[in-house]
């Protein structure tokens, strides 16, 4: 307040003091956006650019080796209509390959079968941890330890546990005489195996990240629920649950841009070089096709890189929506029935 | 508290790490020399096992880029050594494509060079630095730009004998010599036929595998035919090629004597040395490197038989490229001259299993009187020999090859070892494969 008051009463004085005040307001009105302006330019140059330059590429006949060749083409896929150039060549092109649909649905069972128990099981690990436990510490550590293990190493790990003649899980199988799982053949095994991987190292890192919202809850408020007479349970559900939304938005929204791209797991989930995602694309992913695509692929002569560029496209498209799904349907899942828990919520 | 000053302890250190790594990487890559004094640091990227670093049990080498560096004092040679021929490709391509300069000198495999051969101008010409060095007709041929510029220096040659368990044999039964077996499987006149009979008979028998891989069949069976995927004057026949889909009839035809394995994959890795694993493979002179390995250098059973169905064959055998955006472009050239020439190829030859594309080297007596105690002290130098004499066909490969075979090799594996369809439904499925690489 006083920084204001001095601010006045320069400002009745003659030239100098008037540039100084103006400086001075100017410093005050535009300093903030200047400190947060570095990350917006470097968004700009590493984020927004290349979003903007892959929209130009999916547009051309782009290979990863000779480049630019004009407009983009759908090819004999399209039928006799492929070779007429237009700027949606690329997509249609994608849009038309089996592939990609398989990919999508790898992609999406992939992601439900991975985020959907990860998230259940964080949140009650979370629970289970912010109760009182003797030595605290070593438990909330020991379950962030898989995450510190880097995703190729998890990958090898669990690629020798799902092989599918000698395994350790297949052979432990056939140990109490069942038979044993062909984890690469089919697409139910293999999302499985991979999910396991993908819960593996997240479901530690989302505990932690619910843990620390849940002791941000006041203390008085889940004691105010026992003297009300709510159990364990119905002071989960009704006081806890709704105070976490904006963490559970939060790790959904997450999970979700990191389920729907996920490669890491599934390349090292293959065994083998060639024909990564599966023979018969059993655990191919949007992310694998994208990479198998425009890297791994590059016949000559082919727009290849222009059509990786068109499906990173259709996925950045596909996040956002179901991000905005997400958000929407999370903000009604904490706010349904409990109308007091949004008076909490703004004392909080 | 005690776990923040952890955190913080272990973040610092990360960083440090972090800050070390780029120093020394950037170090390397501000290095931009060619006198023959100055220090340069050339990289090399390789797959498989090229024979070229130190020699150990699973992967044997000549120890060649000690000796270079010791020969020039001036020069570090920083080798990696990629996890497969795809990862290594799928880095290259992104390498050159990008011009990142992230490697100088850059091992390739045959099957990748029409691709390269298409963008001549991306790579550094090899013809002055290689002038002392002798290659057969064809290894040339292969590398050798429309304008003459010579891309690749050829390393090894993968002539195909047949390796085979003569423990397995010997224990069904079977004679299990090599001569008996290189009789059995049809001589100086051994067929597909003949091969897959000789199948027959031992699977019949035992109710045990033949052969590894059906993938792995085809690669000897399409490397014996001269215009596969693509003409020579470039047209697309790979779908309606006679001699493709009678290769394939034939070989979807013997489900029952496959090992229904994936190659390359960890269950193929580890049927090598199993009571239970395939009798016969495809053996070009590389693979036995891989043998070596998979089996362990102590596993005894593993013997070579001088014959291959339908005359002989090549699979495989690389190249080594130095790429324009390189900036130690001639110092790698002389590094990739001499790796290639035949006293290096002769080394190699002798500590691992990449027999020489030199013909010189292929005479030098330590190559023609090679024996491998691993394969039950097969004169190795004299089979490959053969088996390199037997080859009639120059197989035509064009730019579109590389990837309709991948494809081809997928259809395969879905009928042979995920069995998700029918030889039917997969070749089906191979023919929208190709038609969506337009």
């Amino acid at each position: 307040m006083s920084f204001t008051k001095t601010k006045v009463s320069t400002s009745s004085n003659a030239g100098p003091g008037k540039v100084r005040n103006w400086l001075g307001r100017f410093e005050w009105k535009a300093s903030p956006y200047l400190y947060v302006a570095p990350f917006f330019l470097l968004f700009s140059v590493v984020g927004l650019f290349p979003l903007f330059y892959t929209a130009y590429i999916a547009m051309r006949q782009y290979n990863t080796l000779t480049g630019d060749s004009g407009l983009a083409v759908c090819g004999a896929t399209c039928g006799s209509s492929g070779s007429v150039g237009s700027w949606f060549g690329n997509f249609s092109w994608v849009l038309h390959q089996p592939a990609f649909w398989d990919a999508l649905r790898n992609s999406f069972s992939i992601f439900l079968l991975s985020s959907v128990p990860q998230i259940i099981i964080a949140l009650w690990l979370a629970w289970v941890l912010n109760a009182n436990l003797k030595a605290k510490t070593f438990w909330r550590m020991g379950v962030l330890l898989p995450y510190i293990v880097a995703p190729s190493a998890a990958g090898i790990i669990f690629s020798q546990i799902f092989s599918d003649k000698m395994g350790a899980l297949n052979v432990l199988l056939q140990q109490f005489g069942m038979n044993p799982i062909m984890w690469h053949g089919t697409p139910f095994w293999s999302h499985i195996a991979i999910a396991t991987i993908v819960n593996f190292r997240w479901t530690g890192y989302n505990t932690l990240i619910f843990l620390a919202a849940m002791q941000a809850i006041p203390h008085e408020l889940t004691e105010a629920a026992v003297v009300d007479g709510a159990g364990k349970v119905r002071t989960f559900f009704s006081v806890t649950l709704p105070l976490l939304k904006p963490t559970l938005i939060f790790v959904i929204i997450t999970s979700t841009i990191g389920g729907l791209q996920i490669f890491d797991e599934p390349q090292m989930f293959h065994s083998g070089t060639s024909g990564y995602g599966g023979a018969n694309r059993q655990y191919l992913t949007v992310s694998t096709y994208l990479w198998n695509l425009g890297f791994n692929n590059v016949t000559i002569g082919q727009p290849n890189l222009g059509r990786a560029a068109a499906v990173a496209w259709i996925l950045f498209l596909i996040i956002v929506a179901i991000a905005i799904l997400n958000f929407c349907l999370t903000q009604r899942l904490a706010t349904s029935g409990e109308a007091k828990s949004k008076k909490k919520k703004g004392r909080a | 508290m005690k776990t923040k000053a952890v955190v913080a302890t272990m973040a610092s250190l990360a960083m440090l790490v972090g800050f070390a790594g780029c120093g020394g990487s950037d170090s390397t890559a501000s290095k931009k020399s060619t006198s023959s004094n100055e220090k340069v640091t050339i990289k090399i990227q390789t797959f498989n096992n090229f024979g070229f670093g130190e020699n150990s049990d699973t992967a044997p080498g000549a120890d060649l880029y000690t000796k270079y560096m010791k020969e020039h004092p001036n020069v570090t040679i920083k080798p990696t050594v990629a996890a497969s021929s795809d990862d290594a490709r799928a880095a290259f391509n992104t390498a050159i494509s990008t011009g990142s300069g992230a490697y100088d000198i850059y091992a390739t495999e045959v099957d990748w060079m029409p691709s390269i051969m298409a963008i001549p101008d991306k790579f550094y010409d090899l013809t002055s630095a290689t002038s002392g060095n002798d290659w057969a007709d064809w290894k040339v041929a292969a590398a050798k730009s429309a304008d003459g510029k010579l891309i690749g220096a050829g390393t090894d040659s993968g002539p195909e004998g047949i390796c085979y368990r003569a423990d397995l044999l010997k224990k069904a039964g079977f004679d299990s010599s090599r001569e008996a077996v290189a009789k059995w499987i049809g001589g100086d006149s051994a067929t597909w036929d003949s091969y897959f009979k000789a199948g027959e008979e031992y699977t019949k028998k035992t109710g045990l595998p033949w052969y590894d891989s059906m993938s792995a069949v085809y690669q000897g069976m399409v490397n014996q035919i001269e215009e596969s995927y693509v003409k020579k004057d470039g047209t697309i026949i790979a779908t309606q090629n006679p001699d493709i889909k009678k290769a394939y009839g034939q070989l979807t035809a013997t489900q029952s004597q496959s090992a229904h394995l994936a190659q390359w994959s960890d269950d193929w890795n580890a049927a090598f040395k199993s009571d239970k694993g395939f009798a016969t493979t495809l053996c070009p002179a590389w693979l036995v490197n891989n043998i070596k390995g998979n089996a362990g250098a102590d596993f005894k059973g593993w013997d070579i038989a001088d014959v291959f169905p339908g005359g002989g064959g090549n699979w495989g055998g690389s190249y080594l490229v130095v790429p324009q955006d390189s900036k130690v472009k001639e110092e790698a050239a002389k590094l990739v001259a001499w790796l290639t020439a035949p006293e290096q190829q002769v080394a190699v030859f002798s500590a691992a299993s990449n027999y020489p594309s030199s013909p010189t080297a292929q005479k030098d007596a330590k190559v023609a009187d090679k024996k491998d105690a691993f394969l039950n002290n097969a004169p190795v130098g004299k089979i490959f020999a053969d088996r390199s004499d037997a080859i009639k066909v120059v197989p035509y490969k064009g730019a579109q090859y590389f990837d309709i075979q991948t494809k081809l090799a997928d259809a395969l594996n879905r009928f042979d070892v995920d069995k998700s369809q029918s030889a039917d439904q997969a070749w089906k499925q191979w023919t929208n494969d190709v038609k969506s690489l337009s």
